[in-house]
């Protein structure tokens, strides 16, 4: 075994709450003739700062997870608790941002706009433009602020996404397979600067793949979900060193590590 | 429209040669079509310059179909002097401003109604099914009618054309700016959702910019009802000035060679009237593509 | 994502519903028939009938509401039939209420009894506007318009030389340009069916063509990967794909068709068909006519559409 270091952000913060904390979560979606089982019994408990991956096949109730967290579904069974409060509340506290699979940027608005939009909703005070135009920075982007979306690239749109999550400082970050239309390359290059942006701005991030590599290079944890009905198989600690880097990805840990996600993956396959 | 698009420059010279060919084709055409008409006008015993009905067929009064020089000399008589409330290019104007006006007023509650549409199932359910009834049917055919109505009630003069433009256009847009409020991508909706944004902000920020290309569409093919509506108008009430006075006028004084400057006329307006739109569309959504 | 509607669930609404729509539509029927036809009787006191009816109306349209809750087939379709009821009873009620003459409106009663009473001219006047003009005209125009469509589809010169005036053509207001057919042809039905087809002409063409090379390249590769024929390819790909684009420009078509054959009639026929009718009567007040005809020209209008649709829903595979 190796020596491993464990991540600052995960080091256990006696006494605090959770920032999500699920129990007995369960989600029927009713159908034609009958229901989907959507996600059962799930249990989860998320802290501060933690860098969590949702993996599992496509049906599994990723997203459905993500959406009941972000109060853009409402459960069918079972407690869901935001920062201590239900899903509903946290919301209108704008507690999180959401990336979607799609950048789903408003093609009516330029780049910078787009980041301004959040601001301009939530009414934040103060000089909103340069709030906007330091999330561009994060993300590199700050020389496309005047261009419309069509006009930069799928990675690009995606990083623009990002930013305008980041843009109203919430300390939780939702991400639903932001990566999942990207070429490798460029997949993996948007990962390193995630962990940059994790790092740097210390928030919660919940991010959902099925790329085991990409859970396990990213996160603090993994939670591995199997289909029919979406349930939580397991969860996998990443022990792996911070600040990550493409060495990382040598570290025997790290197929170590994959090798028993693949494993449970399958278990729930069976 | 989109055709013209790729090809604006080098599309110039075969669009050239097509017209070439047909105006090439016109001048048989025309005698083809005069011969007979002129044949029986000499038989008629009737003065005319000519011998045969071939020479007669570019010189008849009324021609099937005018010859060049006769367009020529009816394009000249019918548009000067220029700023002349008998010529037409007053009488345009005058048919143009009732079809704006027209289109404006069908805007405004065409949106109106969409909202209404937008905000409440019960309405929708209650009315969608007649408003999209309503564009399968001849609305023009309510016209005349309306005419008389507006008259009996003291509604006269500029404003009466300009309501029943209004009324025949503003059934698309109703329909086009509902469907477009609608347009609003389902994550974008979510995305607001997840702002805890305000219905009204919702509305203002998402759907009403959602909505314009909708909006446009509805309003192209608004625009050429309206045009069709506004003179309409004008012939069936008693009017002293616009294009469809004028259509009424020499129809009835069967005057050929007056319908066919009118036509002309009529064409270059709805083509303008649709640029004009086009025109709009880019100024206001200056993001799309093209 | 809207949240559930709890109002179905309200116990007792199918029954206040109920209710109130039977109030609505049977007071307003009760009001019509006591109500005298104006020009007949002695003038009702318009004003306290006025509140009544208003009444009556804000009832029926309450229970509208009520019968539009919830995702059943009825909550669908009752609103619409029970607003028409509604909308004409009440058009009736208040026209005898205030004794509207029926030279500038005629009651809804009137008019049904003008379509039975003038029933052979008018169908007479359908069948010409109709069948002879806008259906004859529609076909001529589409077989014209796609076999225009096939030449310059497969010679790109007319794309570039004739397609852009199939664009500019179809923005001529139909009213300028029928006088100069009519003059033309003559008074006869064929100038009318002769304007429908020029007006038909234009967006299919110009919808076939969009159709036509909207094929994907990638299944055109495929064809060619297949060493397929031309004709295959056209038959297999080209064909497939073109035909939602045509079944939208023959939707449009046909509401301009009949839109055409009617405007056509003002300037000029021998007698007959739906156009003539509604000028003539305009001109001599006799309203009742006018709005007869118009109702037919609206049937016509949503038969031709479903007709048009119906052959859609039979050649188009179905998808969902
Ligand atoms: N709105 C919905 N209505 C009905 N079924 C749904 C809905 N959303 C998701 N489902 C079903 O729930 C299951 C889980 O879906 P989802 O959470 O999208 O999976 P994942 O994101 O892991 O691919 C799937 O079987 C899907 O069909
Ligand atoms: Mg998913």
């Amino acid at each position: 075994m190796t020596y491993t270091n464990p991540s600052p952000q995960v080091s256990p913060t006696l006494g605090e709450p959770p920032i999500v904390s699920i129990r007995d979560l369960q989600k029927v979606f009713p159908v034609p003739g009958g229901e989907t089982v959507a996600l059962k019994d799930a249990n989860l408990s998320i802290q501060r700062g933690e860098f969590i991956s949702l993996i599992g096949p496509s049906g599994c109730g990723k997203t459905t997870l993500l959406r009941l967290m972000a109060d853009l579904e409402q459960p069918t069974g079972g407690e869901l608790l935001i920062a201590g409060r239900p899903a509903d509340e946290a919301r209108r506290e704008r507690q999180y941002g959401y990336v979607f699979q799609a950048p789903a940027l408003m093609e009516w608005r330029t780049v910078l706009k787009n980041v301004l939009l959040p601001l301009e909703v939530m009414n934040v005070p103060g000089d909103r433009v340069a709030r906007a135009r330091e999330m561009l920075k994060l993300v590199g982007l700050e020389k496309f602020e005047r261009n419309y979306p069509w006009q930069l690239s799928g990675g690009m749109q995606q990083r623009v996404s990002i930013a305008r999550a980041l843009a109203f400082d919430p300390p939780l970050l939702f991400m639903d397979e932001p990566f999942g239309a990207l070429d490798e390359i460029t997949r993996e290059h948007l990962n390193l600067e995630l962990l940059r942006l994790w790092r740097e701005t210390g928030k919660t991030v919940i991010f959902v793949t099925h790329s085991i590599p990409e859970a396990v290079f990213l996160s603090t944890r993994v939670v591995v979900m199997t289909a029919r009905p979406g349930r939580i198989e397991g969860v996998v600690d990443i022990d792996l060193p911070h600040p990550r880097s493409d060495d990382t990805r040598e570290d025997p840990r790290f197929f170590t590590l994959a090798t028993e996600i693949r494993e449970l993956l399958k278990k729930g396959h069976a | 429209m989109t055709a013209l698009r790729p090809s604006r420059v080098a599309g110039l010279g075969p669009m050239l040669i097509v017209a070439l060919i047909a105006a090439a084709l016109y001048w048989p055409l025309m005698l083809a079509a005069n011969v007979g008409p002129a044949g029986r006008t000499l038989a008629s015993g009737a003065e005319l310059d000519c011998r045969t009905a071939l020479a007669c067929a570019s010189q008849l009064r009324n021609p099937v179909v005018p010859a060049p020089a006769q367009l020529a000399q009816g394009f000249v008589r019918l548009s000067t002097p220029v700023t002349s409330p008998l010529a037409l290019p007053y009488n345009v104007g005058v048919t143009a401003g009732e079809t704006l006006l027209g289109l404006l007023l069908a805007t405004v509650t065409g949106i109106g109604l969409a909202l209404l549409l937008v905000a409440s199932q019960a309405f929708e359910r209650a009315t969608l099914p007649w408003l999209v009834a309503s564009q399968t049917v001849p609305v023009v055919a309510i016209a005349p009618m309306l005419a008389v109505l507006l008259g009996q009630y003291g509604v006269q003069g500029f404003l009466p054309k300009a309501i029943i433009a209004a009324y025949i256009a503003f059934f698309p847009v109703a329909v086009g700016m509902s469907r477009g409020l609608r347009s609003a991508d389902p994550l974008h909706l979510d995305l607001m959702r997840t702002y805890h944004a305000s219905s009204a902000q919702t509305y203002r920020l998402l759907r009403f910019p959602a909505s314009l290309p909708h909006l446009f569409t509805a309003l192209k093919v608004a625009v050429t009802s309206a045009l069709v509506g506004s003179i309409v108008a004008e012939i069936s009430t008693i009017s002293f000035s616009g294009l469809g006075k004028m259509l009424a006028e020499n129809s009835r004084a069967s005057d050929t060679v007056a319908l066919w400057v009118i036509m002309g006329y009529g064409a270059v307006l709805g083509v303008t009237l649709v640029a004009l739109v086009n025109a709009l569309e880019r100024w206001v959504t200056p993001w799309s593509r093209r | 994502m809207t949240p559930a509607r709890t109002l179905a669930a309200r116990p007792g609404g199918t029954l206040l519903t109920a209710a109130a729509l039977l109030i609505g539509v049977g007071g307003l029927l009760l009001a019509a028939l006591t109500l005298p036809t104006p020009g007949e009787g002695t003038p009702p006191d318009a004003r306290a009938w006025l509140a009544g009816i208003l009444a009556l109306l804000a009832v029926g349209a309450f229970g509208v509401r009520g019968a539009a809750q919830g995702e059943s087939r009825a909550a669908r379709t009752l609103p619409a039939a029970f607003t028409l009821l509604l909308a004409v009873l009440g058009t009736e009620a208040l026209l005898r209420a205030y004794a509207v003459p029926a030279g500038l409106i005629p009651t809804p009663g009137r008019v049904l009894s003008a379509l039975w009473t003038a029933r052979s001219v008018l169908l007479q006047d359908t069948y010409t506007t109709f069948v002879l003009e806008a259906l004859l005209g529609f076909l001529a125009g589409t077989v014209l318009g796609l076999a225009l469509a096939l030449l310059v589809v497969r010679f790109r010169f007319l794309e570039r030389g004739l397609l852009p005036y199939a664009a500019l053509f179809s923005s001529i207001p139909i009213v300028a340009l029928a006088p100069v057919i009519v003059k033309a042809v003559g008074l006869d039905w064929p100038s009318k069916t002769v304007v429908v087809a020029v007006t038909v002409l234009f967006p299919v063409v110009v919808g076939a063509v969009r159709g036509l090379q909207s094929a994907s390249r990638l299944h055109l590769d495929l064809m060619h990967t297949y060493a397929a024929t031309p004709t295959q390819t056209f038959r297999d790909v080209r064909v497939p794909g073109a035909l939602p684009f045509v079944f939208g420009a023959l939707k449009v078509a046909s509401t301009l068709a009949l839109i055409s054959a009617i405007v056509a009639e003002f300037f000029g026929t021998n007698g007959h068909g739906l156009g003539f009718r509604i000028q003539i009567e305009v001109g001599r007040f006799g309203l009742d006519v006018v709005w007869a005809a118009i109702v037919l020209a609206s049937i016509a209008g949503i038969a031709f559409f479903a007709l048009v649709s119906a052959a859609e829903a039979r050649l188009l595979p179905r998808r969902s």
